[in-house]
């Protein structure tokens, strides 16, 4: 508990299904994390102005507005040129599968389709943490 | 937790208006490890404390004021607590949403920098070390500081001796004049604002507030009405804050 994840969820882009994310931000919080929630609607710029704000270990990214391969690749570039590039970048959300290996490619930690079980995404972001401090 | 050389190169880059860097300094301070020494501020802050029960609005008029004070050029720094779990030790930390929507978005320039605390119960509604954090931003040059507090309502008076200004933000119908009478909230409050002035009661709930402030002697604390959703009443509200004195350079 001395040192608690900090994880940014936000919704990039125009869509407004806030569901799944709140789901997964509820879970992380009672796996003990500090979620930080910037919610919808956000730019690239602000999301990322968030996470260097907030000094945040994690970014979780939720699109289901199929406008993945215009926002996530521009939050990347933005988190590079930010020095942020120690953010690990999770996405969530409908990813068509073709996407996925691109996403991945391009520097995404890890992409969580829909009923993916909450603890897989836990114990994914537990254990890279614990692998970075190692 | 960064090595001697590592805390260097941090307030190296601190000192050259990293944000990043600032980030980090509070992270670790929060912690309570080791951050040596905090530079003296050129010129000090105005360590706003906005305070208020859960929902009476404190993050939505933040946002408000920042708009406000962007417009006139000042750089502000909003440190937000939001509750930890006394069993998890998680947090949802959401005021900064609010922020951002109530300044139509508006908060991504490098004139204002918001963070947000996980604070635990037991605080006064505070985050730990709230002091050295806030010297910190201060330290990092933002004009103005707000702080805003978890909104315990009652007896999260803490800030008091933190910030310049005690902003207590109320509602209409929010209880009876005996409700204002019970001791804490009202004694360390600098300005009173009735929030959400738009519903009706706002006139009655500020004129019972004016009248209990005073019931013993006359008392020189504003009591504003202010409506974020009508947008009325900010530019006023920034005001009377700014008229006060700073009170943490006479301590």
């Amino acid at each position: 508990m001395a040192n608690p994840i900090r994880i940014v969820l936000a919704k990039v882009g125009l869509d407004g299904h806030d569901r799944g994310i709140k789901v997964v931000a509820r879970a992380l919080r009672d796996a003990g994390m500090h979620v930080i929630y910037a919610g919808l609607w956000q730019t690239p710029e602000a999301v990322v102005r968030t996470v260097a704000d907030e000094d945040a270990d994690w970014l979780g990214l939720s699109l289901l507005s199929g406008a993945h391969m215009t926002l996530v690749p521009r939050v990347l570039e933005l988190l590079r040129v930010a020095k942020l590039d120690h953010v690990g970048v999770l996405i969530g959300g409908i990813i068509p599968e073709a996407d996925v290996a691109k996403l991945l490619d391009m520097g995404v930690a890890r992409v969580f389709g829909p009923g993916t079980p909450l603890d897989e995404i836990i114990d994914f972001v537990k254990q890279r943490r614990e692998a970075t401090n190692a | 937790m960064p090595d001697a050389a590592g805390l260097d190169a941090l307030w190296d880059r601190f000192r050259r208006r990293d944000r990043p860097a600032l980030a980090r300094l509070l992270t670790l301070a929060g912690r309570g490890e080791s951050i040596g020494n905090i530079p003296r501020p050129d010129t000090p802050s105005r360590v706003v404390a906005v305070t208020g029960s859960p929902g009476v609005g404190k993050s939505t008029l933040i946002g408000q004021l920042l708009e406000h004070l962007r417009k006139q050029n000042l750089s502000v720094a909003v440190l937000a607590c939001d509750p930890q779990s006394p069993l998890t030790g998680g947090a949802l930390l959401g005021d900064r949403f609010r922020m951002a929507s109530a300044a139509d978005g508006n908060v991504c320039d490098d004139g204002v920098f918001i963070r947000s605390l996980a604070t635990p119960g037991g605080q006064g509604a505070i985050a730990e070390r709230l002091e050295t954090l806030i010297r910190v931003v201060e330290a990092f040059g933002f004009e103005v500081i707000v702080v805003e507090t978890v909104g315990a309502g009652q007896g999260d008076t803490a800030v008091h001796s933190l910030a310049d200004v005690v902003l207590l933000l109320l509602q209409p119908e929010s209880g009876d004049d005996l409700q204002f009478e019970k001791a804490g909230l009202l004694e360390v409050a600098d300005v009173v604002a009735v929030h959400k002035a738009d519903l009706p009661g706002a006139e009655f709930t500020a004129a019972q507030v004016r009248s209990m402030l005073d019931l013993a002697r006359e008392s020189k604390t504003p009591v504003l009405q202010v409506s974020s959703k009508a947008r009325q009443g900010v530019a006023e509200l920034w005001q009377a804050i700014q008229s006060l004195p700073l009170r943490r350079a006479v301590v």
